[in-house]
């Protein structure tokens, strides 16, 4: 897919837990070949976001992927349409090994042609999963859990790969590695739709980030106001 | 010294049928959270399905046992568990009470409520001797049937893909739905998985007692329940250990108790499970042992 053809949009997508509503009406483009940053404190609805396009949890609006309406859809048919989520906390299967936890994450491919080369590809942007591979993925350092998180949601040949903080916990070390691999898989063409707290950081790496406040979107950022304190901080703090 | 080995490899049988019993309990309560009370009713089915076709040749028995198994499980998911998807455990579990009784009665309607009986296997009602010490062959037949499924089952689901999904779905089901992991394949398997071990739990039981009635099922997975919560029931392997323990102590427990008091096995038993659980909770095997939130 050429950059710039629109990846995932999603218009009006509202989340409420209990009559509650923690997303409201949010829309988002995240173009192929794109970073695009979605930021906020802490329950401002970013982690609800992506399970919903994900139709993990109940929502209403519409979620396209590619111009297909993946709405109604379960996750694993969601991930079967073109898009993968590497969730907050990380989440790989820690009783299973490093080279497992990647089988399982070609479950979700379209096509089992071509795993062979997905997984050379994930090898060799992350090459300490080739040397643990035989490890059991609970042995392994939060950053290389990441990494594998991330090597497992690229085993399923994303169009769009969603992060939910994916610096949490992590050295700066390890957060150069998650990043550096971000913007290689960008500019491989996939879209790439990140959600973090660290407002600055985020919003130099990405070519838009939506600023998060209440489940509504109030600002949206170019990675020339990362350096801006004051915008920064307004935009965060409101 | 005789009577020690003997005793100990009683166990070891008693300890390997439960194992299989509480394993197919974890493996459909890893991935659904149902404590499948009504496991036994699986039990019961395959148990009369041998006693009935035992006749015909046990390599049309064992099958049948198995399909009768694996049918009767699946049946009970798609025409009731799968429509209970956004129920609590404890709902679920109540909703399994409910089933297993109903089918107690159904039994009761199609088989009577008198045992039906069959010589299965009888040639493994005797003993052999093995450097001077006499032991029973069901007993050691058991232990190898038991060690046989384990295998396969583990390799099963250490080496083939649906297996890692199943242990993947087992340990994070929301995480597997999000990694591509299709929910109904592996509630189907970890149905299946269990209607093939409750037709195994079944075939040793009936080769033990030659009798099978409408609750036949019932203290096997009262027993088997009891394993899998003190082993660890979230964890497949601590629901296989948990399950193996209860049937090991229980079966040691009624060799070595005086005889005024083995009346009071059980209790013995319950005691030892309600002193675990009140200092593990969460389970012998489950690391930190505190209570899951």
């Amino acid at each position: 897919m050429p950059s710039g053809d629109l990846g995932l949009v999603v218009r009006g997508l509202s989340v409420a837990y209990a009559g509650v509503p923690a997303v409201r009406g949010v829309d988002l483009d995240v173009p192929a070949g794109h970073a695009i940053g979605l930021i906020g404190p802490n329950g401002a609805g970013k982690s609800s976001t992506l399970l919903a396009i994900m139709g993990a949890i109940p929502h209403q609006g519409t979620v396209e992927v590619n111009g297909a309406d993946v709405d109604g859809l379960a996750p694993e048919k969601v991930v079967r349409r073109g898009i993968s989520l590497v969730p907050e906390g990380r989440h790989v299967f820690t009783a299973l090994s490093v080279k497992d936890n990647l089988r399982l994450g070609a479950v979700g491919r379209r096509s089992q042609e071509g795993a062979a080369d997905t997984l050379d590809y994930v090898l060799g942007l992350f090459p300490i999963l080739a040397e643990f591979r035989d490890r059991p993925a609970g042995l392994l350092s939060g950053g290389q859990q990441q990494q594998l998180a991330i090597g497992r949601a690229l085993m399923a040949d994303p169009d769009i790969l969603m992060l939910d903080e994916p610096s949490l916990g992590l050295s700066p070390t390890a957060v150069d590695t998650v990043f550096d691999a971000l913007a290689t898989i960008r500019s491989a063409g996939k879209a790439v739709l990140v959600v973090e707290q660290r407002a600055e950081f985020t919003v130099a790496f990405c070519e838009r980030t939506y600023v998060l406040h209440d489940g509504t979107i109030t600002v949206t950022l170019k990675p020339e106001d990362a350096s801006n304190v004051d915008v920064l901080t307004k935009a965060y703090f409101g | 010294m005789n009577q020690l080995i003997q005793s100990l490899v009683d166990a070891l049988s008693a300890g390997a049928t439960l194992g299989l019993a509480a394993l197919a309990i974890g493996l459909v309560f890893g991935v659904i959270r149902l404590a499948n009370f009504a496991q036994g009713e699986i039990i019961t089915a395959s148990g009369y399905s041998i006693i009935f076709t035992w006749q015909l040749g046990w390599y049309v028995a064992i099958p049948i046992a198995i399909l009768i198994g694996v049918i009767l499980s699946l049946l009970m998911e798609l025409g009731v568990f799968s429509r209970m998807r956004t129920a609590t455990p404890a709902t679920l579990l109540v909703a399994s009470f409910g089933l297993s009784f109903l089918l107690q009665r159904v039994y009761e309607l199609l088989f009577s409520n008198n045992v039906q009986t069959a010589p299965v296997a009888s040639e493994l009602a005797q003993s052999v001797d093995v450097g001077g010490i006499r032991i029973q062959l069901l007993s050691v037949a058991t232990i190898v049937i038991a060690g046989v499924i384990l295998v396969a089952l583990i390799q099963f689901l250490n080496k083939s893909i649906w297996g890692l999904q199943l242990q993947a779905a087992a340990a994070d089901f929301r995480t597997a739905r999000l990694v591509g992991i299709p929910a109904s394949r592996v509630i189907g398997l970890s149905f299946a998985l269990s209607g093939i071990l409750a037709a195994a739990v079944a075939f040793v039981s009936t080769v033990q007692t030659g009798a099978v009635g409408p609750t036949f099922g019932v203290p096997i997975v009262i027993l088997a329940l009891i394993g899998a919560v003190i082993g660890g029931i979230d964890k497949i392997y601590g629901a296989l250990a948990g399950g193996f323990l209860v049937g090991f102590a229980t079966s040691m427990l009624a060799s070595w108790l005086p005889s005024d008091m083995s009346n009071f096995r059980d209790a013995y038993v319950f005691l030892l499970v309600i002193i675990v659980l009140i200092i593990r909770p969460s389970g012998l095997l489950v690391r930190g042992g505190t209570v899951r939130t």
